[in-house]
């Protein structure tokens, strides 16, 4: 089995996250489990949720205290998410234009500039889930058509396009960085 | 048909809607809000064909549908922790008044103090209130279950309650498959009631009676829902034949092969428990989960036979029955057990109130705690 934890603050989708990423994994043959966790439930909180991948029915329903993969939403989540646990090996992806200053393999997505090219705006705010989702769709493996079908699948037309001219960029962009090195 | 991802809320409501719903009323509460939602959404796109009635708290929605269910109407609602328990005196009611009512329980603790997170005191202290409980371990148990729960309360006249896991089911997307509609449609048909409050009928129901006539209604009542254990057997088995679903009848036993230690849970900590059996018989511990899928009617006859000569049962509670010194789930199996069996060995542990984290690790490290008590 395979886990993730997304670290995120409340009002940045990352339930939605959660949910989309699930159901690309699904189209891709896995077995997923979403597990969101909400804390006090109140915009600009911390919130996580975990995402479980396998190839058998998932039995596990306690919560995932040594992600393989870290998801931060924003850079400055890592010590929350280092506070709550991470497996030895694990990797972290972080939403940003620079490495963070860790020993930890890491993946960069400039989530947030390509939500800014992508008119993904909304009450003055970028929105990053649909570009972080691109990204994670990358590491995963998961085929790009199976990240446009999730996300034509959530919004209309009109909507969905932005969303999956932004997923593919980060799926296209997402870095990994080995030795405090940025590479394609 | 399609597997589809989505909460155990989003399954629930789904099978509402596929049971063909006549009228539903349900006031928002956390962690059931979804369901209520859904459901509403449903009816005000003209996706389901159904009454919705919004009302301002858990007493009148549970009084709402059991008026609806006294005139022939198929009906739903769904609560959770302090909504239950609002909803105490028309739980009673409901059961003596034979309403083949269903309700989703989203399983949350009690106050006080506050909590929002998952353990089974709200369901538990509704234990002596004559509703059939069963228990869901994963969302497409809920979306099953559902559909078995109208069956057996209508063909029993006895009301059903389908309790799972706040937020660890309630909020959590897990793959589950929907039942075609023509196949839900043969396994439950339209409800046709005995009997309904109808100007032309000029009955009347739930009149005042003298002990010489309440007594025998609920000594009937008693033994009616005693007999609803079969039923729910043989409902899960035409189920099962129909769909291929299939989840355990009132338990669901987990490596049975030559077993003689026995974990005894309810809900999604039991489906996490069969990861902790598979650490222990790595150990060599000939260890099984027992999963409860119905606490009421309590299947005392069915534990028994599940248990060999000289086993060890530990059970783990997500509740406390005050005053006794165990929780609820290990009352019932004492007091099961106690005329049947005088070769076995039980141990009790209150553990998960509140959404306390149940890891399997956790899980089996107290089971071998229990198994010293009991060595």
């Amino acid at each position: 089995m395979l886990e993730m934890r997304i670290h995120g603050r409340g009002g940045q989708g990352v339930v939605t996250l959660a949910e989309l990423l699930g159901k690309a994994a699904l189209k891709a043959g896995q077995e997923v489990q979403t597990l969101p966790f909400f804390g006090v439930e109140r915009r600009g909180a911390a919130v996580k949720a975990a995402v479980r991948f396998d190839t058998k029915p998932i039995k596990v329903h306690s919560q995932s205290y040594h992600p393989h993969i870290l998801v931060l939403m924003n850079q400055n989540l890592l010590p929350i998410g280092l506070g709550d646990g991470i497996a030895q090996e694990g990797i972290i992806i972080s939403n940003g234009t620079h490495p963070l200053a860790i020993d930890q393999k890491q993946w960069l997505v400039d989530a947030t500039g390509i939500a800014l090219d992508s008119d993904l705006v909304i009450g003055g705010e970028p929105f990053i889930n649909v570009p972080m989702l691109g990204a994670l769709a990358r590491i995963l493996e998961i085929p790009f058509p199976l990240v446009e079908e999730t996300i034509r699948e959530q919004w209309t037309e009109k909507k969905a396009l932005p969303n999956v001219r932004a997923a593919q960029k980060s799926y296209e962009s997402v870095k990994v960085v080995q030795g405090g090195a940025i590479h394609d | 048909m399609k597997k589809i991802l989505d909460t155990g809320n989003a399954a629930c409501a789904l099978a509402v809607k596929a049971a063909h719903v006549d009228m539903i009323a349900a006031y928002p509460i956390t962690p059931q809000t979804s369901i209520a939602e859904k459901l509403a959404s449903y009816i005000g796109s003209g996706e389901m064909n159904a009454k919705y009635l919004p009302v301002e708290s858990e007493h009148s929605a549970l009084s709402a549908i059991s008026a609806a269910s006294t005139v022939g109407a198929r009906v739903f609602t769904a609560t959770s922790s302090q909504g239950l328990l609002y909803m105490h005196e028309i739980i009673h009611y409901a059961a003596g008044g034979r309403l083949p009512l269903v309700m989703a329980n989203v399983n949350r603790a009690v106050c006080a103090p506050w909590c929002l997170y998952v353990d089974h005191q709200d369901s538990i202290s509704q234990r002596d209130t004559g509703w059939i409980q069963f228990y869901a371990a994963s969302n497409q148990e809920i979306y099953d279950t559902v559909f078995l729960a109208y069956k057996v309360a209508e063909a029993s006249n006895v009301p059903v309650m389908v309790n799972f896991d706040g937020f660890l089911l309630s909020h959590s997307m897990m793959p589950f498959q929907l039942v075609e509609q023509e196949v839900i449609d043969k396994f439950l048909p339209p409800y046709e009631p005995a009997w309904q409050l109808h100007p032309k009928w000029g009955g009347t129901f739930a009149n005042v009676t003298p002990s010489h006539e309440y007594v025998p209604i609920r000594t009937r009542q008693a033994e009616d829902i005693m007999k609803t254990g079969d039923l729910i057997k043989k409902f899960s088995r035409e189920y099962q034949e129909l769909t291929g679903h299939w989840h355990g009848d009132l338990f669901d036993v987990y490596r049975q092969d030559g077993a003689e230690v026995f974990l005894l849970s309810m809900g999604s900590m039991a489906a996490e428990m069969e990861i902790a059996v598979d650490m222990l018989r790595e150990e060599g511990i000939p260890a099984a989960g027992l999963r409860l899928r119905v606490f009421r009617p309590f299947p005392g006859a069915e534990l028994s036979q599940i248990l060999p000569q000289g086993a060890k049962l530990l059970v783990f509670d997500r509740n406390c029955a005050f005053g006794t010194g165990g929780g609820a789930l290990l009352s019932e199996a004492k007091n099961a057990l106690f005329d049947r069996r005088d070769n076995l060995k039980v141990a009790g542990q209150i553990m998960g109130l509140g959404g306390e984290d149940l890891p399997a690790a956790y899980l089996a490290q107290k089971a071998r705690e229990m198994m010293e008590v009991i060595k």
